[in-house]
């Protein structure tokens, strides 16, 4: 069903970029005079006709397909109330609509018999039916993937549209193009030469152009629609444009060569225009416009598939390039800044070799063997291992019911060999840098299939998958536990680094809220509490609770033991009015209980959801310090985007 | 006619179909959305209105439905972190009126049940309360 979805859809956008070239290459060449020139118009206008019925009828197949596949029943293809759904009550049923109309339109406005002899006439026939197709192609962007980017769909879609247009433009010209040049090629087709001379030279001038914007829209298209190097590498839409720009490469090669060789040679004045030299240049059209339609099949196979940053990236090598390493292993610094600095080198005698005549060989070969050396001296160091999971994206978010559980699981099954705190004997220390700055697609990875040599068994069959993301979010916290350690009762301007697991906060029966309800809104201070050691503490803060909250602070309180009657206990003088976490208490304590150990701690995160300050191990501080620490995170000028939800 | 004329009135159509267009169906279609809400929101405050009907009521007096946890007992206030009360107030701790025979069985902590009656949310009070 995929298959024959693509090859209608193939189908359709090829007869709509076709129609669009076609147009704009009469439009550009001109109202021709000679004979075999208006025999080759005539031929297009002919061969427009067959290509609007084309493109309704695919667009027709098109959409039975894809109702087939929305309702996933393939009889529903055949249903009329089922296509008639897809069409009228979903978007893109109504820009197909919208873009069928205009084909019609077209098709009525091309079989109109009407004399097109003098100039105006010509120009609007070509200029209108160009107006249509262009119309009809670029309706495509509107229910593309572009459309789906938000925020900023205006611009992707302007984006999309100029790319959709300039194909239309380029590889429709192409093949209109190549149909003049074969005819102008032929024996009896001499009084189409010069005119095809003029055609040709004015669509490389064109084309340049249209290229130039193509590799703009088309850069901007796949940084928003692949967003990253691995889903580029790992993911089937980011294959399909890495084919892509395979594929251009050879068309890029023959402009260049059209551009820089036969173009010229066909143009000098002195030199009458030869039929060899045509048939070249129609050969190496033609070439050029069959690759192009690939590119199209290729492009069309991209709309059907995932975005590549929605899609989940399979990492098809098994290293990948790690900047960490130089921090990790400072003599590095050195070699990476050695070997850039000979590839930059050995870069600008590329250039120089493009540039000047002389000796360009050697220059050449000079500089390919200093970007080669640069490139072994510079970045090999930072090689490191990766696996198929590298990029995965973790199925759980940085929780503290997920750490929690994996702190359990932890015990229970990695405790043996790595010990309590993640740190045991010659084994690596979990709470390091180099462990922490790990993706956490690997350590899933290696926790799934083991590490045979080093003794470690695979857990791929004895834990499911999300117990297994559960470890993870724990060893992260380990990690970020150890560098809490560094983190004091001072907030340190302007340094936000510690991103704050987050957790529930339900106040009996009602609907739980969420730490991150309080991102971009007000600052939390995470009260862990003990009665009755606390319950002078308590009371302070609930004395200060207004001037807390009116500098933009909620109080959390978690009681460390008897959550359930927990609001009773604190009593009522005085009232105690901020959220008490009556349920789930077990989890915040598990987990934030490795960053501030104690009967009472108290833990100051940001607006952005970082912790800032933590006094830890029954210091209980006064309300002016917490108020004082406040005050510096209300002076912050530039916060720091929000920490991700998951770990990375 | 000529081709060109053709083209010309072809495009003329189009332009004025789709400025008629969005002038007789774009733009009522957002007069519609907004006429809607407006509508929904008088049909909830009348149902309100109804609930409050009844002995001694006051013109234009409304009656909301809430859920929440006691935190605090005054002698004339009753302090409750609350989910949302559709038509009043999002979910958050406030302090309502409520007459002592409603206070008496209930100690903080309690998860509860209320009623609201007034005309706006300074002189909404508490006139009914159950366990949830």
């Amino acid at each position: 069903m995929r298959a024959l979805l693509l090859a209608a859809l193939w189908v359709h956008l090829a007869s709509c970029v076709l129609l669009v070239g076609t147009f704009s290459m009469l439009l550009l060449a001109g109202q021709p005079r000679a004979a075999t020139p208006r025999r080759w118009d005539q031929t297009l206008v002919r061969g427009s006709r067959l290509l609007v019925l084309v493109a309704l009828g695919s667009g027709v197949v098109w959409l039975l397909l894809r109702t087939a596949v929305f309702e996933n029943r393939p009889q529903a293809a055949l249903e009329p109330r089922a296509v008639w759904h897809a069409v009228l009550d979903t978007w893109p049923g109504l820009v197909w609509l919208a873009r069928h109309g205009l084909l019609i339109v077209l098709g009525v406005f091309l079989a109109m018999r009407a004399s097109i002899a003098e100039r105006r006439d010509w120009l609007a026939a070509r200029g209108e039916a160009l107006t249509l197709a262009t119309l009809a192609l670029a309706l495509m962007s509107a229910s593309s993937h572009a459309a789906a980017i938000t925020p900023g769909t205006t611009l992707a879609v302007a984006v999309d549209v100029t790319h959709v247009v300039g194909t239309g433009l380029w590889v429709g010209g192409l093949v209109a193009l190549a149909l003049l040049l074969r005819a102008a090629s032929r024996e009896d087709g001499a009084d189409a030469r010069p005119y095809a001379v003029l055609a040709a030279r004015r669509f490389s001038r064109a084309a340049l152009i249209v290229m130039l914007l193509l590799v703009a829209s088309g850069a901007l298209n796949a940084i928003a629609q692949v967003e990253s190097v691995a889903a580029l590498a790992g993911t089937t839409h980011g294959r399909l444009l890495l084919a892509k720009l395979v594929v251009l490469v050879p068309i890029l090669v023959l402009a260049a060569v059209n551009r820089t060789r036969i173009l010229p040679a066909l143009s000098a004045p002195s030199v009458p225009i030869g039929r060899s030299t045509m048939r070249h240049l129609t050969a190496f059209v033609g070439l050029e416009a069959v690759l192009a339609l690939v590119l199209l099949g290729l492009a069309a196979a991209m709309t059907l598939t995932t975005p590549a940053r929605h899609a989940e990236p399979v990492w098809p090598l098994p290293f990948r390039l790690s900047p960490d390493v130089l921090d990790d292993v400072p003599t590095m610094r050195w070699r990476a800044l050695l070997g850039s600095q000979l590839a930059v080198a050995g870069l600008v005698a590329l250039i120089a070799s493009c540039l000047v005549r002389r000796r360009r060989v050697p220059v050449l070969a000079g500089g390919l063997a200093l970007v080669a050396i640069g490139a072994g001296v510079g970045v090999l160091p930072l090689v490191v291992d990766a696996y198929p999971t590298t990029y995965k994206r973790p199925l759980l978010t940085y929780h503290a019911a997920s750490i929690a559980s994996g702190m359990t699981i932890y015990r229970e099954h990695c405790a043996g060999c790595h010990g309590a705190t993640g740190a045991a004997g010659s084994l690596a220390d979990l709470r390091s840098p180099p462990t922490s700055r790990r993706h956490a697609g690997e350590i899933f990875w290696l926790i799934s299939h083991g590490i045979p040599e080093r003794g470690m068994p695979d857990f791929g069959s004895r834990l499911g998958e999300a117990r297994r993301w559960d470890v993870i979010n724990f060893i992260r916290a380990l990690g970020a536990a150890k560098g809490a350690q560094a983190l004091g009762s001072r907030v340190e301007p302007d340094r936000a680094w510690l991103a704050a697991p987050d957790f529930t906060v339900a106040v009996g029966p009602l609907a739980p809220g969420a730490l991150r309800d309080h991102r971009g809104r007000r600052m939390v201070l995470l009260v862990l509490y003990t009665l009755p050691e606390s319950r002078a503490r308590m009371a302070e803060l609930a004395r200060s609770y207004d001037v807390l909250s009116v500098i933009g602070v909620e109080i959390i309180a978690v009681p460390i033991h008897a959550p359930a009657e927990a609001i009773r206990e604190l009593g009522s003088s005085p009232a105690v009015l901020f959220p008490v976490v009556t349920d789930g208490n077990g989890d915040i304590i598990a987990t934030y209980g490795m960053f501030a150990p104690g009967p009472h701690a108290e833990i100051l995160i940001d607006r952005q959801g970082y912790i800032r300050a933590i006094w830890r191990g029954g210091e209980m501080p006064q309300a002016s310090v917490v108020q004082a620490q406040v005050e510096k995170l209300n002076d912050e000028k530039s916060p720091p985007p929000f920490p991700d939800d998951h770990v990375h | 006619m000529p081709v060109w004329q053709v083209a010309l009135v072809l495009n003329l159509t189009f332009a004025v179909g789709l400025g008629l267009g969005y002038a007789g169906w774009g733009r009522r279609a957002e007069a519609l959305d907004r006429e809607f809400d407006a509508a929904r929101a008088q049909v909830e405050r009348l149902e309100r209105e109804r609930a409050a009907c009844g002995p001694g009521a006051r013109a234009g007096e409304q009656q909301w439905e809430g859920r929440g946890v006691v935190r605090a007992i005054y002698p004339q206030l009753l302090v409750i972190t609350h989910e949302e009360i559709r038509g009043l107030l999002p979910a958050r701790t406030t302090s309502f009126r409520a007459a002592s025979t409603l206070r008496e069985w209930i100690r903080i902590g309690d998860p509860i049940r209320f009623s609201l009656r007034g005309t706006l949310v300074d002189d909404a009070a508490v006139v009914a309360v159950e366990r949830w």
